[in-house]
């Protein structure tokens, strides 16, 4: 099996969804234990993948034993290995906290959810073009089928703003993809960075049209300003541990920013600094845009959706300046907030559990039953999520400053780290005021539903939470490390690309017409 | 010719554009089609106007027309395909929910 | 703690042996975070000050705070509190400093918090937080920064290279940030409102974070970078001035409160002031008096806090006007407080007056105020004045004059066990008032020599000093503050008159929420939460990127020429010239008749054949056959669902909106028709050539495309019916259980509501179509065809018998769970896939070879075909699933009798 170590994250959640289908009419409780099982699997799997990667070579799985660039491969490096086993690790509360009832509030709930899980990890392991379009459809079919689980009005709306935003989105992909076939012939990521250089002065004006389209439909995908305000509205929307397992979608988006970039667009000088002068302002502004979000919140699960807009911001300084230092930081950074982010929109579904009416909008509501333990899960989550010390969250902040310090705007992107962070801090520090302090409704407005209290899946999954967030602060070194050396050997491109497509000069190309 | 192609191309952007910015949810499913058609279209015309035969590895035959981009194309409609139904059917549920079919589903503003 | 004292001075003879104990561990050191610690003077002297008075503080608390209370919270609180603490005063990384430094402000949020069922208690300790925490912020910068000016986040490190440090052009931005760190935590002006408030939290806390914690973590932090930042002119102006201010203006404010806390709250503003104002006159002989003056009032202020704790426990109030003549109920507490208070005002003999004899002496001697300039010595001789006064006050109004009849307990001694705290700190008091060097001499001594870079002037802790100008004004200071005592009641008319409102929490809290009011507006205006609206962004984006990305690369080749390529343009035949304008008037039309559907609709397939019709003319035999196929069943799709939709589509946009809509509209058709012309009139090179010559050897099929679909790129074609099939499962998910009321319909008898003619004509066409299909499926390898168009032609042809036979008669004769259909497809392709790795190859590697069956002759049977069968079930189970869930939706008005509970469908 070690051989087909690099596929099994995707084959795993795609066999386990077969068998959930044809199993469609078994009881939840068996689709739980199955679903529970390829979870083990697959975390098992995306961890040995870790292990694998970390020796520093690039693996190549040639899917039908086809060599790239002409069939699609599989490229594991330290950054697929890491996004992978980011993604298994957050499935595993997603999925618990899930089966504290949510799983029943519709149909084929984990059917869905390993789609999902196929859909991103085949997205972090291809290392094809136009397969990782593919992908992109699949984890985002199975995010439409995700968000809409559980019905209602909202949950629909939401749904057809959020369907008819990505079909577009995939249009232009797909015209990105047709351009960059019909300019360059190949679809293969390694091969469009050494087809990049071959761009004859000419054609330059063109292709970088191409290139920018294409970094566009990433930027949708990673939430950023001016196409970033769906964010909220989804994640508020969805139930919550399916916002929970959202908060990776916009991290594909980034992924494949630093994918793209590094492969492709740094490959030639030409779009090496494309889009560079626009990122940096936009990651900005979406920073602003997640701070005033955040301010303006209503609800605990909107709070977290605008802190989600905050990191993705925060992670596209260092797409925009891309390199060994800004990526790593932005790594680390990338796994602790994703953790973060989604431990807090989890333990909001505990106030929307136990609250009754309040739900988790920010107003006085009933006592909770598990007070102390939601304060302290709060505080713990809380303390992450604004960056301060001396959790993981504090850590991701000093290592992007220290990134951006040799930046264009360096005071300007400081000013926005730490004035994001100051605000998280107030609004969370609200937050807890009314949820945890405020007196209680009185008597008689307390309409919970009991039906949904006993959560121990849920109470569960944040204890798995807590574990990883203290284990990303403590063995923050080794975490670091990986990411540095997974930086740089993204920037290592020629490896990459002799790993993947062998010698670029021996790739059979011909001239048409 | 390739102006032609061209323009039809230009021609089924723009009006599926213009249908996706319609306020009622039937218009955005058509204009979505309409834009699928161009970018099938454009994918598929990557190969070029002037190549000669179908892409079929027959001994004899020779200036075949690029597959890849056939190929390509025929996945492009079949995700098209069931994105368009899957949105027809939110489409459908929004309305159920909401009795309308405004896309925004009755939010007010 | 008692154990963390001890410890600290098992090493204390080291440090006094002049060494700094060093202790590290490594934590995160490639981004400069360790967890290094250093144990020098200054360390260990507070270290003594923060453990010390934390024992104390939790024998009080214990006697103190009622036993119902949530006792584990405060506990759990305060360690964590006196933790931080210890970390910011022995952190060796300047990095682990703020971490511990943000530790503090957090901890003290739950403390001052403590009594939460207190609206005022919740929004100061929001306010603390905001205060407190934005200043560790802004000190993180610095931080960040003088590790990147020194190399080193070490304080050893920057410590050595402090002239390097003063003369980097960064210093001023590093100093700012610093000071804004430094100047919040102790609550100096302007940052001062937030400490008077934190005295919603229970006394013991009070105590303690406002004499020896939290708010002397500000002056440690100047005390401790005094030797890297100090000495220049920017810090003499800043923090000299800054800390003038506070000391004049907390002391004056001071003498103002009625409220007991209060007083000392504002007295330790004051104080706080006073030590920053030291620390700013670059003097050695000051930084001495700062540090010492910091140890003298974390002592008196402690015991003073106390003492107001247990007059509040003891007599129900706080206010000073409804209290009086308590040294007759309490005179041992009275006693303890009025030597506190003696100190705080400066009175010899107590330690007070010896760091503030220290501070006068320093005032005089500094070198920036020669005998003409007397600045100096009258602010400290004002700031020494309205000392005396609130100190007399505090004294007069609360153990003197009448006992009001209206105090809400009768008032008597406490417990012996809570006042042993006040007596050992008014001991400590008078034990360093008249035996300073031999108290606390030495410590001082190793303390300063941590904070001065140089040598350390000798240090003459005496009482008397003789007859000079130092001594004169704390007599005046005296005699001017007595007077102001007895005139005070004339400031509080002014008080009263001049109510300055504008720290209240009230005003936090109002702040925060004006903050959130703009917020919701700017949102309310920058995100409308409409589609349309994030639409008409996301392609205006994607317009300006693209046209941005094409004009600053385009430049070199000249904007035009970069959009025409060298390729001869065509001749336009006739027929492609028709179907041109076929196109444009279907394309055209459907948007025009968009809001009759059903037109629309046929405006749409007529559009949608041609594109077919074009795909066939350019030999794309497989697309035409396929794009002809899913658009015959989209449209029976859109045909179906069209009868739920309202019968008058939503409201017509503004025109306005329209023009706007068409402009954009146009752009995005402009951009693609240039992006196409550009693509078809250049040459490119490709990689199939490698697929062409691979298809029939490696892939066993002579047509290509469906080489590549299953073999070559098969990996997609999985994922393309992973995603149909999620479509379908997506919609099952959503209908399940939906009803939705359709146009009304003339009821008919059910033999009339499906024309016979077309049911007894379809039943027959069923097995020739799917007949059909199998050739279809069958040839595909080698020929247009294959496994998804197969699917769609059996799908359509099972469709067919629903509209002929009506649903439930196709449905009673499948008998077919579409979701597990689904379930199987997806595993027959997956399972081929997997088959592969037995023989060792990848996923999906392909093996094929040649059977003889007797009709076809010849056949080549691929592994590749199983994957196709996988493919052809999945279509079906898809179009036959949305099928049956669209028409299922009226099911329930017109089959099934009102109120039926809806059939299980998996």
């Amino acid at each position: 099996m070690m051989a087909h170590l690099p596929f099994l994250p995707v084959l795993i959640p795609l066999v386990t969804a077969v068998v959930l289908l044809i199993a469609t009419k078994a009881d939840i409780a068996v689709k739980r234990s199955i679903s529970a099982l390829s979870l083990g699997l697959l975390v098992t799997a995306a961890a040995g993948q870790v292990l694998v990667s970390d020796d520093g070579i690039v693996r190549v799985y040639r899917l039908g034993d086809w060599p790239a660039p002409y069939g699609i491969v599989l490229v594991l490096d330290r950054l697929a290995a890491l996004m992978v086993v980011l993604t298994s690790v957050l499935a595993m509360p997603v999925f618990l906290a899930a089966t504290s009832g949510t799983d029943e509030r519709g149909l084929h709930f984990h059917a869905f959810l390993q789609f999902q899980l196929m859909g991103l990890n085949g997205a972090f392991l291809t290392g094809d073009l136009f397969n990782l379009f593919v992908f992109f459809e699949i984890l985002l079919l199975a995010s439409y089928g995700l968000l809409v689980h559980g019905g209602g009005l909202q949950r629909a709306r939401a749904g057809i703003a959020y369907v008819v935003l990505n079909l577009s989105g995939s249009a232009l992909f797909l015209i990105a993809l047709g351009l960059l076939y019909g300019f360059l012939g190949t679809l293969n990521m390694a091969d469009f960075g050494v087809a990049l250089q071959a761009v004859k002065p000419e054609d330059q004006g063109v292709v970088a049209v191409m290139c920018a389209l294409l970094v566009t439909v990433f930027l949708l995908k990673a939430a950023v300003l001016p196409i970033g305000f769906w964010l909220p509205h989804v994640y508020t929307a969805a139930t919550l541990p399916v916002a929970a397992l959202f908060v990776i979608m916009t991290k594909v988006g980034i992924y494949a920013l630093l994918r793209v970039v590094t492969i492709g667009l740094l490959a030639a000088p030409f779009t090496a600094g494309l889009l560079q002068p626009w990122l940096t302002w936009l990651a900005l502004g979406t920073i602003v845009l997640g701070a005033t979000g955040m301010l303006a919140s209503t609800s605990l699960g909107a709070v977290v959706a605008n802190l989600v807009l905050v990191s993705g911001g925060t992670l596209l300084l260092a797409v925009a300046e891309p390199g060994a230092g800004s990526i790593a930081a932005a790594l680390y950074y990338l796994v602790q907030t994703t953790l973060v982010t989604a431990a807090l929109l989890l333990l909001a579904d505990v106030l929307r559990r136990q609250r009754g009416e309040a739900e988790d909008r920010l107003v006085a509501g009933p006592r909770l039953q598990s007070t102390t333990v939601a304060g302290l899960f709060f505080l713990f989550f809380g303390v992450a999520a604004c960056g301060a010390p001396p959790l993981s969250g504090f850590i991701g902040k000093i290592m992007v400053m220290q990134a951006m310090e040799g930046s264009a705007h360096p005071a300007l992107i400081w000013t926005a780290l730490i004035v994001s962070g100051f605000v998280a801090a107030l609004v969370l520090a609200r937050a807890a005021s009314v949820v945890f302090w405020e007196p209680g409704a009185p008597d008689g407005t307390d309409k919970r539903d009991v039906s949904l209290v006993p959560a121990s899946g849920l109470m569960l999954a944040l204890g798995l939470l807590t574990a990883s967030i203290i284990a990303v602060s403590v063995w923050a070194a080794p975490v670091a490390s990986y990411a540095r050396a997974a930086a740089e050997q993204m920037l290592a491109r020629d490896a990459y690309v002799s790993a993947v497509i062998g010698d670029p000069a021996a790739v059979q190309r011909e001239r048409r017409p | 010719m390739e102006v032609l192609v061209s323009v039809a191309l230009g021609v089924l952007t723009a009006t599926g554009v213009y249908l996706i910015l319609r306020p009622t949810t039937f218009s955005v499913v058509l204009g979505l089609t309409l834009l699928s058609y161009a970018v099938n279209a454009l994918i598929f015309f990557g190969s070029r106007l002037n190549a000669g035969a179908p892409p079929l590895s027959v001994a004899g035959l020779s200036n075949q027309t690029d597959p890849l981009p056939q190929a390509l194309v025929l996945t492009a409609i079949v995700i098209g395909f069931g994105m368009t139904a899957y949105l027809l059917v939110v489409a459908l549920k929004a309305k159920a929910e909401s009795g309308t079919d405004h896309v925004d589903a009755g939010e007010t503003r | 703690m008692a154990a963390g004292l001890a410890s600290a001075l098992v090493l204390a003879p080291e440090v006094f042996a002049g060494t700094t104990v060093l202790w590290r561990v490594a934590w995160l050191p490639e981004w400069g975070l360790d967890f290094a610690l250093r144990l020098d003077g200054l360390g260990l002297l507070f270290t003594i000050l923060i453990l010390g008075i934390g024992v104390l503080i939790v024998l009080y608390a214990a006697y103190y705070l009622p036993k119902t209370d949530d006792l584990h919270r405060f506990y759990i609180s305060l360690l964590g509190f006196a933790g931080g603490m210890l970390g910011i005063v022995l952190a060796e990384n300047i990095v682990l400093m703020v971490v511990f430094w943000e530790v503090t402000s957090l901890t003290s949020f739950l403390l001052i918090a403590y009594k939460y069922q207190e609206v005022e208690a919740r929004i100061s300790a929001r306010m603390a937080l905001a205060v407190t925490g934005g200043g560790g912020l802004a000190l993180l910068a610095g931080v960040l920064l003088l590790g990147s000016v020194a190399g080193s986040f070490d304080f050893s490190v920057i410590e050595a290279r402090a002239g390097d440090v003063r003369a980097d052009p960064l210093y001023p931005v590093i100093l700012i940030l610093f000071l804004l760190g430094a100047f919040t935590k102790s609550a100096q002006f302007p940052f001062h409102f937030w400490l008077p408030h934190a005295m919603a939290a229970p006394t013991p806390v009070s105590a303690y974070l406002h004499s020896a914690t939290m708010v002397k973590a500000g002056v440690f932090l100047l005390a401790r970078m005094y030797p890297v930042l100090a000495g220049t002119d920017l810090w003499f102006v800043i923090v000299s001035t800054v800390g003038a201010i506070t000391f004049v203006y907390g002391a004056y404010v001071a003498l103002l409160k009625h409220d007991l806390k209060g007083l000392l709250a504002y007295s330790t503003v004051s104080h706080l002031g006073l030590i920053t104002l030291l620390f700013g006159l670059n003097t050695p002989l000051a930084a001495v008096a700062a540090v010492f003056h910091i140890v003298n009032h974390a002592i008196f202020k402690a015991s003073l806090f106390m003492a107001a704790g247990i007059i509040d426990h003891e007599t129900g109030t706080r206010d000073m006007r409804r209290m009086g003549g308590l040294f007759y109920s309490m005179p041992r507490t009275a006693v303890l407080a009025i030597l506190a208070a003696g100190s705080m005002a400066g009175v010899p003999l107590l330690n007070g007056f010896l760091s503030k004899e220290m501070f006068f002496t320093a005032a005089v001697a500094h070198p920036g105020f020669d005998g003409a300039n007397l600045i100096l010595p009258v602010v400290a001789t004002i700031g020494g004045m309205f000392a005396v006064a609130y100190s007399v006050r505090f004294v007069w109004d609360v153990f003197f004059g009448q006992p009001p009849q209206d105090m809400p307990k009768t008032p008597h001694e406490p417990p012996g066990w809570m006042r042993l705290p006040v007596e050992i700190l008014v001991a400590l008091v008078l034990f360093v008032g008249f035996l300073p060097q031999f108290s606390v001499g030495p410590l001082l001594t190793v303390a300063a020599e941590a904070v001065l870079p140089g040598a350390v002037p000798e240090i003459k802790l005496a009482i008397w000093h003789g007859f000079n100008l130092p001594l004169a004004m704390t007599v005046v200071a005296f005699g001017l503050g007595v007077f102001q005592f007895t005139r005070r009641h004339k400031l509080y008319a002014l008080q009263e008159r001049y109510t300055w409102r504008l720290t209240s929490p009230v005003a936090f809290e109002r702040f925060y929420r004006g903050a959130t009011r703009v917020s919701t507006s700017v949102m309310a205006l920058v995100d409308s939460r409409s589609l349309q609206r994030n639409l008409v962004l996301f392609f205006s984006f994607v317009l300006v990127l693209g046209v941005w990305a094409w004009w600053t690369t385009g430049r070199a080749a000249g904007w035009v020429s970069t959009l025409t390529g060298p390729l001869p343009v065509g001749e336009v035949d006739l027929a492609s010239a028709f179907a041109f304008a076929v196109l444009l008037f279907g394309a055209v039309s459907t948007v025009v008749y968009r809001r009759n559907r059903v037109m629309a609709v046929i405006f749409m397939s007529v559009t949608g054949a041609v594109v077919s019709l074009a795909f066939l003319r350019f030999h794309a035999p497989d697309l035409a056959l396929t794009q002809l196929s899913v658009e015959v069943v989209t449209i029976v799709l859109l045909l179906m669902c069209l009868r739920y939709l309202p019968e008058t589509p939503v409201a017509q946009s503004t025109g306005s909106r329209r023009l706007r809509d068409g402009v954009l509209a146009t752009a995005a058709g402009v951009g693609v028709s240039a992006m196409a012309y550009a693509m078809l009139t250049r040459p490119y090179e490709t990689i199939a050539g490698y697929h062409m010559a691979n298809a029939k050897p490696g892939g066993g099929g002579t047509n290509v495309v469906n080489v590549i679909l299953v073999d070559f790129r098969g990996y997609d074609t999985l994922g393309e019916i992973v995603v149909l099939a999620m479509a379908a499962l997506g919609l099952h998910a959503l209908l399940s259980g939906t009803r939705m009321q359709g146009p009304p319909t003339v009821a008919l008898a059910k033999a009339d509501r499906y024309p016979i003619m077309l049911a007894e004509l379809m039943r027959p066409l069923l097995p020739l179509s799917l007949a059909v299909a199998v050739y279809i499926f069958l040839r595909g390898h080698n020929l247009p065809g294959g496994g998804f168009i197969a699917g769609l032609v059996a799908a359509v042809a099972l469709m067919l018998q629903y509209v002929a036979g009506g649903v439930d008669f196709a449905s009673e004769r499948l008998r077919l769970n579409y979701v597990r259909l689904l379930g199987v497809g997806l595993g027959i392709a997956t399972l081929t896939g997997v088959a592969s790795f037995w023989f060792g190859a990848s996923f999906l590697t392909s093996t094929h070879g040649y059977v003889y069956p007797p009709v076809i002759d010849k056949f080549e049977l691929a592994s590749a075909m199983a994957f196709d069968l996988g493919v052809f079930l999945v279509v079906i189970g898809t179009v036959l699933l949305a099928m049956t869930e669209i028409a299922a939706l009226r099911r329930g008005e017109t089959t099934a009798p009102a109120g039926a509970p809806a059939k299980d469908r998996g």
